[in-house]
């Protein structure tokens, strides 16, 4: 009998292998641009910065994003599938500062065995959040994607690591950064309806530090403390991101990915502020940084106009 | 055979996932058969849990995290020591308040600090996928203590099993074969949670030892079962995780838990089988 159960368990797990083993051939996911074949393998982790690699790299490598669209990057946990693209990948591009949380120990061994990785905050202005805006130890701020020009420097810096790999981007990067400029100013149209005044911002965590930064709003506060979408709720800061709110004249409560509902609602009743969704971690539908970007100046300027 | 091999052989760090695994799976087969017999699921429970405010209070000050989860364990260990000797309330009665207290504190240190909540996820779900060599040496180790103390310890763990009682009348004192039964607990959750997680190492500790106490009635045959079914359940999970494009940790142990009603049902099916062959007046035997 011990023998027949044994048996089974095996059975079990050839079926279950075989079911795994007819679903294996499929495309790979996530955001792609080319499929040159033979072409260099570039993995970048998070759709948003995703967009910007496929811009400027074209139909010359291959760009493969790990996590899918509108997931909380905290949440994300990758699939063996996705460090086997990780470890064949001529070039990785991660955003760095604790955004992969997930990924970090693979990521190392990647490197260790000697894949390129480059990672993105190494290569902008980084930004403290100040104090009293994030509780503890200032840690600096991984936000740096809603700030076009942040983005600009990244664009000049991955230049030369896509060439050092055998993707040669030279004449597309300076026309990727004059449009990223552009980008700039057309942001900075779009939120010029927006009175000085009126130029506060109070987010689901601290996510728009460079964005404030680079447009002269002033972050209020945040729901969540901290930089990151897993913050706890604190009953001592809530109560005084309620004062902040009604000191400034806060009109607006923007929530994003990971928020507490409930707690945001609730603020927004006793402050009489309306809550708006910004969509600072998701690719709109063309997959674009340029509408990503133009998604948050619109969400903005028409809720604070 | 090639997707079912193949995975392995072209990937080092796949390799390195299912050694690691495998190592976790014969330390908690080990431990997770007395877990299992002596009713200590919930202590198992609170003690994977319950380090979480020590990795999070290492991590924040800078110590390895898993000094941080020896320096929770001991906590646990000795506060629940203290209620039961204390006071007249049960042990579960002092494993429940620790375990809540003590996440409590972790979620505390947690929104306390700005930089590391993102770690969090880490600390419970693990990166199996991320096993370094040196993880792996260290796993090694771990596995070796557990089973190097288990075999010293055979003999008053038995009788601590089966019948506490008995153990101290053969000069085995059951409290303190007790405490290094708890002790070996913590030293599996303590090592393993860096390559499956606070979280994931308790399922790794019940569901194939459970399964393994089912199929088997010798405690050597039990936890060789669990064993087994540990590293088919993290062999099978990769591939899953590989071929479906899911998270591996949770995988692993959602197919240990499968291997485990599997089992179940299979056992379940026998015993009525044998029942009926004996005849309708014959006695059912095992569970109804």
């Amino acid at each position: 009998m011990r023998l027949r159960i044994g048996a089974g368990l095996l059975g079990l797990a050839v079926v279950a292998l075989l079911a795994a083993g007819c679903s294996g051939d499929g495309a790979p996911s996530g955001g792609g641009a080319a499929q040159a074949p033979g072409a260099p393998s570039v993995v970048v982790t998070y759709p948003v910065l995703g967009a910007v690699v496929a811009d400027l790299v074209g139909d010359r490598a291959t760009v493969t994003v790990l996590m899918p669209n509108g997931v909380d990057p905290h949440d994300w946990s990758p699939s063996a599938k996705d460090i086997e693209r990780v470890e064949k990948a001529d070039l990785v591009v991660a955003n760095g500062l604790g955004l992969e949380s997930g990924l970090d120990k693979a990521l190392a061994e990647a490197e260790k065995r000697g894949v390129a990785v480059f990672r993105a905050t190494d290569h902008v202005t980084l930004r403290q959040p100040s104090p009293g805006e994030a509780p503890g130890e200032a840690a600096a701020d991984p936000h740096f994607w809603v700030d076009p020009l942040a983005m600009r420097d990244v664009v000049l810096a991955l230049a030369p690591a896509l060439a050092a790999v055998g993707v040669d981007v030279a004449d597309r990067a300076p026309a990727l950064a004059t449009r990223l400029t552009e980008l700039d100013a057309a942001t900075r149209a779009t939120l010029s309806v927006v009175p000085e005044a009126r130029r506060l911002l109070v987010t689901g965590h601290e996510s728009m530090g460079y964005f404030a930064d680079r447009y002269g709003f002033r972050l209020v506060g945040t729901v969540v403390p901290g930089l990151t979408s897993q913050g706890e709720v604190a009953a001592g800061q809530l109560a005084d991101l309620r004062a902040a709110i009604e000191a400034a004249g806060v009109k607006v409560i923007f929530t994003e990915i990971g928020t507490p509902s409930s707690v945001v609602e609730a603020i927004g009743k006793e402050t009489g502020a309306a809550v708006v969704q910004l969509p600072s971690h998701t690719l709109p539908a063309d997959g674009t940084y340029a509408s990503f970007i133009g998604q948050i100046a619109t969400a903005i300027a028409t809720a604070l106009r | 055979m090639g997707p079912l091999l193949e995975p392995f052989l072209a990937n080092e760090f796949m390799l390195r996932a299912l050694l690691a695994g495998a190592l976790v799976s014969i330390a908690c087969a080990i431990v997770g058969t007395f877990v299992v017999l002596r009713g200590l699921a919930f202590i198992g429970d609170a003690l994977a849990h319950g380090v979480l405010p020590g990795i999070a209070g290492a991590l924040l000050v800078g110590l390895p995290g898993m000094v941080g989860a020896a320096i929770g364990a001991v906590a646990m260990i000795a506060g629940v020591n203290l209620i039961t000797r204390r006071s007249r309330l049960s042990s579960d009665t002092a494993i429940g308040l620790l375990f809540v207290a003590m996440l409590a504190l972790g979620v505390v240190i947690v929104s306390r600090s700005s930089s590391f909540a993102g770690d969090l996820v880490g600390i419970l779900f693990g990166q199996i996928l991320g096993t370094s060599l040196e993880d792996l040496a260290m796993q090694a180790v771990a596995t070796a203590v557990v089973f190097v103390v288990a075999l010293v310890c055979a003999r008053p763990f038995l009788l601590l099993s089966f019948d506490p009682e008995q153990a101290d009348v053969a000069g085995f004192p059951s409290r303190r074969y007790h405490l290094v039964m708890l002790i070996l607990v913590a030293l599996t959750v303590i090592v393993s949670f860096q390559t499956v997680g606070t979280l994931l190492v308790f399922g790794m500790l019940l569901a194939p030892a459970g399964a393994g106490a089912l199929l088997a009635h010798r405690i050597e045959a039990m936890m060789a079962w669990g064993a087994a079914i540990g590293i088919i359940a993290t062999y099978v999970g990769l591939l899953v995780s590989y071929h479906f494009d899911v998270a591996a940790g949770a995988t692993i142990v959602l197919v240990a838990a499968g291997i485990f009603f599997a089992v179940l049902a299979g056992t379940n099916v026998r015993d009525h089988l044998t029942a009926a062959r004996r005849g309708p007046d014959a006695p059912a035997t095992g569970p109804a």
